[in-house]
């Protein structure tokens, strides 16, 4: 067994689809159902405490995040964003944001300045909000064409324009998230991406047939990885050119994150993370973390070993009853000899909690399970 | 297990895993609503799957439809003559008015099918997968030898009955 | 008074869904029964010349996606034959042939196979090359399958 589980903790019972730390690492944001819990970390070695929770949304919270000034975004299925702004005695204000869509709001991300964020939605729309000064409230400008169908997944460039989107009609999209008077012809001078960025310009599509799950740029190589629920990681350039690597054990990974330049970590239905890395310009896949040998191979063989037991070694318990409990017995509770992976249940997102000098020495994910954990790469 | 038993719940249990890799999703179609996928008539053909189909013969065989939330599956039980038709039928009809305690059980079949189970990603979450697919493949294998061991039932009754009202006219 | 509330307003908007055949990808042109003819002949003379590999190989390379219902029927029944012929010691070993490609594509024939009536009653021999995939390549060809929209 490793030891790469450095931390975990059972936060909710029910299933966490996304979470996110401040910047400093102190506080961490999780959504569960309707509401949205903030904990501040005590360490790895005891649990975080819940200092507050914020509950204005009455669908499911789908996403949240915290911008580097502490601001935390959530947004949910009843088409609602609401920006959390933190106050000096510990509590939060929250201002809706004007989305203008119909359906629900799928995903949020701050873009790296902490002044804008976009929102993707089931109406087919990517909607980038700013405040605005003189109205003292959020406004939204819609990014439409030609997006089909529900977006998953956002991921801005470190410059702030690109946003990269991936969403259940099989497109990883790039477009412009250029606001005016808020970013500068500067910050995107020399991409290598293009010449001109209008607001909502489709910069770059890839195709991939399957939905896409999550999407994540690596800035200073300017590529993007995102994977799909066909099982692979892809690794896109500014070029066009995509690589593409299967899961080696098959189910498809929900969430992505890059660890260095030559490498990426994916976690999904697997229930533990696997990390990818980029040998001589060809990806593959590297190492398992926290791993068990608990597999479909090894049930069926159980299955088949249990069916033979039952025939051969007790010829003389024919009694169906006693069978009955016995099998009760055994199917009721797991076996202690199975030594489960940190997360019981698929892994849907995953994030950075400790970089250095661009690479990435810790990971935290949170899981269906309501758990979250921290992994030391 | 029989030999030609283990490649055909084999082949269920791979299909089932890949196709219980299932999200939250808000319906794109109505506003403020969640529902599962597969069930409702759908205009965005992106959601639906392919669908699954594992045959053993023309009488026994399991469709998979999936979704990107819910994911249907639907067996045909062997029915060799009427007898089994009949006890096939009483045995699913039991287990659908009882609908609420199986939590995946679908309450009516789809057509040509006996008995249909309904996965959304509310089970998904809820319950361990490998143990979702372990009750579908240990339902399999147990309502063949269900239906099986009834008929003996009932022949064994029914030839009880048949010997005591014919007694009458033996002499 | 109208009911106007009970409009479908989102049937007039031409781009609000995808309908099934936006999934498919554009092929350009279609294969026709003739064009493909000689693929079949050359599929039937292998597998009645034994030489299973080879004709598994040339039954999963590049399939008539693009055809319509009708050809690809033929073109599946062919396949059919050739995955019946197979002897069951020797089914590994083909699928270990394959690459990648061709893993996906002899899955959908498997699948395609046990939904239609000709391919239920040979249900025992694709079972069987379908537990010899699992065995190369586990759940992975049935997770491409699943989101793959070029059928066979």
């Amino acid at each position: 067994m490793d030891n790469s589980v450095l931390a975990k903790f059972k936060l909710v019972k029910g299933p966490i689809y996304s979470h996110c730390f401040s910047a400093d690492r102190t506080i961490l944001a999780i959504t569960c159902d309707t509401k949205c819990y903030i904990y501040r970390m005590q360490g790895a070695n005891s649990p975080p405490k819940l200092h507050v929770t914020l509950e204005n949304h009455d669908k499911t919270v789908t996403a949240v995040d915290i911008s580097i000034h502490g601001r935390i975004v959530t947004c949910s299925q009843d088409r609602n964003a609401y920006v959390w702004e933190p106050l000096s005695d510990g509590t939060y204000k929250p201002t809706l944001v004007l989305l203008r869509i119909n359906r629900a709001a799928t995903a949020v991300s701050w873009a790296p300045n902490g002044y804008k964020f976009a929102v993707g939605s089931s109406a087919r729309i990517v909607a980038v909000c700013y405040y605005e000064q003189e109205n003292n409230w959020w406004v939204s400008k819609h990014i439409k064409k030609p997006i089909k169908s529900t977006i998953n997944t956002l991921s801005w460039h470190s410059n702030g324009v690109l946003l990269a989107t991936g969403g259940t009609d099989g497109y990883m999209r790039v477009f412009s998230g250029f606001i005016k008077g808020l970013d500068t012809k500067e910050a995107v001078t020399n991409s290598p991406w293009g010449e001109k960025f209008p607001f909502g310009s489709l910069i770059r599509e890839f195709y991939q047939g399957s939905y896409i799950n999550d999407v994540e740029w690596r800035s200073n190589l300017e590529k993007i990885a995102y994977v799909a629920q066909d099982g692979s990681l892809n690794v896109a350039d500014y070029q066009g050119n995509v690589q593409s690597v299967d899961a080696p054990e098959g189910l498809p990974y929900r969430t992505v994150v890059w660890v260095d330049e030559a490498s990426i970590l994916c976690a999904g239905y697997t229930r533990h993370p696997v990390l990818f890395t980029e040998n001589n310009g060809t990806w593959g896949f590297s190492k398992d973390f926290n791993k068990t040998s608990e597999g479909i191979a090894k049930s069926i063989n159980s299955l088949d070993i249990s069916a033979d037991d039952d025939e051969t070694a007790n010829p003389t318990f024919g009694i169906s009853a006693l069978k009955k409990f016995k099998e009760l017995d055994l199917k009721g509770s797991v076996s202690a000899s199975v030594k489960e992976s940190a997360h019981l249940n698929a892994i849907v997102d995953l994030k950075v909690f400790n970089e250095n000098n661009g690479k990435v020495s810790q990971v935290s994910s949170c899981g269906l399970d309501g758990e979250i954990v921290l992994y030391n790469l | 297990m029989s030999q030609s038993l283990r490649p055909y719940l084999n082949a269920v249990r791979y299909s089932l895993e890949a196709a219980l890799t299932l999200r939250n999703f808000s319906s794109q179609e109505v506003e403020r609503h969640n529902r599962p996928e597969v069930e409702v008539p759908n205009t965005s053909a992106e959601l639906l799957l392919q669908p699954m189909h594992v045959s053993r013969n023309e009488n026994e065989q399991v469709l998979i439809e999936s979704s990107v939330n819910s994911v249907r599956v639907s067996i045909k039980v062997k029915q060799a003559d009427e007898i089994e038709q009949i006890l096939v039928h009483k045995f699913t009809r039991f287990l659908e008015q009882r609908a609420e305690a199986f939590q995946i059980l679908r309450r009516e079949p789809i057509q040509d099918f006996s008995i249909s189970f309904l996965i959304t990603n509310k089970h998904t979450e809820t319950l361990k997968t490998d143990k979702l697919i372990d009750f579908i493949i240990e339902f399999m294998e147990e309502v063949d030898k269900e239906i099986s061991e009834m008929k003996l039932f009932l022949n064994a009754r029914a030839r009880f009955v048949a010997e005591a009202y014919l007694g009458e006219f033996v002499y | 008074m109208e009911d106007w509330r009970r409009i479908d307003i989102d049937a007039f908007d031409p781009e609000a869904r995808l309908r099934p055949e936006d999934l498919v990808p554009n092929y350009g042109t279609t294969i026709t029964l003739s064009e493909l003819q000689p693929k079949i002949s050359q599929l039937r003379s292998l597998a009645s010349s034994g030489d299973m590999s080879s004709a598994i190989q040339l039954a999963t390379s590049e399939p008539p996606y693009s055809a319509d219902e009708q050809t690809k029927h033929q073109y599946f029944l062919a396949v059919l034959e050739a995955l019946a012929q197979t002897r069951q010691t020797d089914m590994a070993k083909v699928v270990k042939s394959l690459d990648r490609a061709q893993k996906d594509v002899l899955v959908k024939y498997i699948y395609k196979g046990m939904s239609l009536p000709e391919g239920k009653k040979q249900g025992g021999i694709l079972l069987a090359w379908f537990e010899n995939l699992t065995q190369d390549s586990g759940v992975n060809p049935i997770v491409h399958y699943i989101s793959d929209r070029r059928t066979v």
